[in-house]
């Protein structure tokens, strides 16, 4: 490969310079730190919006897809029973895989019942009581899920003892993401 | 200039870190017995007037009903329409609204006296669970805040309406 010529070389060095350097003439490139202290100004008052200092205390499933609602109660720590479409979770663990057989019955399902008469009497060992904060239990569903499913859910909640349920949602202002009101 | 720039600098991430674009809220439902698919339903002889007053929400896979102490009125029919991309059935929640608030309105009237808070949402088994908290978010928009979930069979259902109808002596189910 040949070495540039002279032609060359000056339009190489000042490439993305401005002719006043090129000509050797110092320009100093100063930050304007107004305009980038307006976009902070704004990023901060959209983030202080955001701010949550209670931490998040329920996690999403990437499978699932929460309803909206345009409910107000503040979630609070309870144990959580997930519905998805394949399974139901009690505290992240799979008890029951959903069937046809679960589908097509009305009943409280034993094997959840198992598992939520379990996770009471332990709290009740560990903490030598129940008061009604123990009592409760957040359903996460996702939207697809039948109503016999919820149901079912619901009533072995109720007959292991848990006589609180909460459906857990995702809030929304005004109108749902589809449009309506 | 340049202090509140490091001040940006710490603050932003920090509020990064702690924002929550979504969030999360609750639907405390009241105990409700449910409705076994045989429609051997347990009834209590002790119920409270509240109960005894206390409004149904019926849904089926075709209509929507209102079941109060006035009778059951039909509210809409199913229509299909695209919710995140996909089609599903829904209903008319516009008009639901307006029947429950002119339920409220008549129940203040009848039972000034009574508080009404509880509500019933008695749907067939196939019902999409986003439905059914669109339609709790209806009722607690006209102060019937302790939503009940029951289900049955349609043919239960249809039997439960059929009963409904026979003891208000008239209504339309």
């Amino acid at each position: 490969m040949s070495a540039p010529t002279k032609r060359h070389v000056p339009l190489l060095l000042g490439y993305g310079k401005s002719k006043a350097s090129i000509r050797g003439k110092s320009n100093t490139v100063t930050l304007n730190l107004t305009s980038m202290i307006d976009m902070f100004t704004i990023l901060v008052v959209f983030l202080l919006k955001s701010y949550n200092a209670d931490g998040q205390i329920v996690s999403v499933s990437a499978e699932m897809m929460l309803p909206e609602s345009r409910a107000v109660q503040p979630v609070s720590l309870n144990l959580e029973v997930t519905i998805t479409a394949s399974a139901i979770l009690v505290d992240g663990d799979p008890v029951v895989a959903v069937n046809e057989t679960i589908l097509s019955e009305g009943n409280p399902i034993p094997e959840l019942v198992n598992r939520l008469v379990d996770h009471l009497e332990y709290t009740r060992q560990v903490r030598g009581t129940t008061d009604g904060e123990e009592m409760k239990v957040n359903i996460m569903g996702d939207v697809a899920i039948p109503a016999i499913l919820l149901q079912r859910v619901m009533s072995s909640c109720a007959q292991a003892g848990y006589a609180t349920q909460n459906l857990t949602v995702i809030k929304v202002e005004g109108g749902y993401s589809d449009g309506a009101t | 200039m340049l202090p509140v720039m490091n001040l940006f600098c710490v603050i932003i991430p920090f509020l990064l870190l702690s924002a929550s674009f979504l969030e999360i809220a609750i639907i405390e439902m009241a105990p409700t017995e449910g409705i076994s698919t045989s429609g051997a339903g347990t009834t209590s002889l002790a119920r409270s007037e509240e109960d005894l007053l206390q409004p149904k929400v019926i849904v089926t896979d075709t209509e929507l009903f209102l079941g109060t102490v006035f009778g059951s009125k039909h509210v809409s029919y199913v229509y299909m329409e695209i919710r995140d991309g996909v089609e599903v059935p829904s209903y008319d929640w516009q008009a639901l609204n307006t029947e429950l608030a002119g339920f409220r309105e008549q129940l203040e009237e009848a039972f000034p006296t009574i508080p009404v808070s509880k509500i019933t949402i008695l749907t067939v088994d196939d019902i999409r669970y986003d439905n059914i908290v669109r339609i709790i978010d209806v009722c607690a928009d006209n102060g019937f805040d302790q939503p009940g979930l029951q289900v049955a069979a349609y043919d239960v259902l249809q039997r439960q309406m059929a009963a409904q109808a026979a003891a208000q002596g008239g209504g339309t189910p």
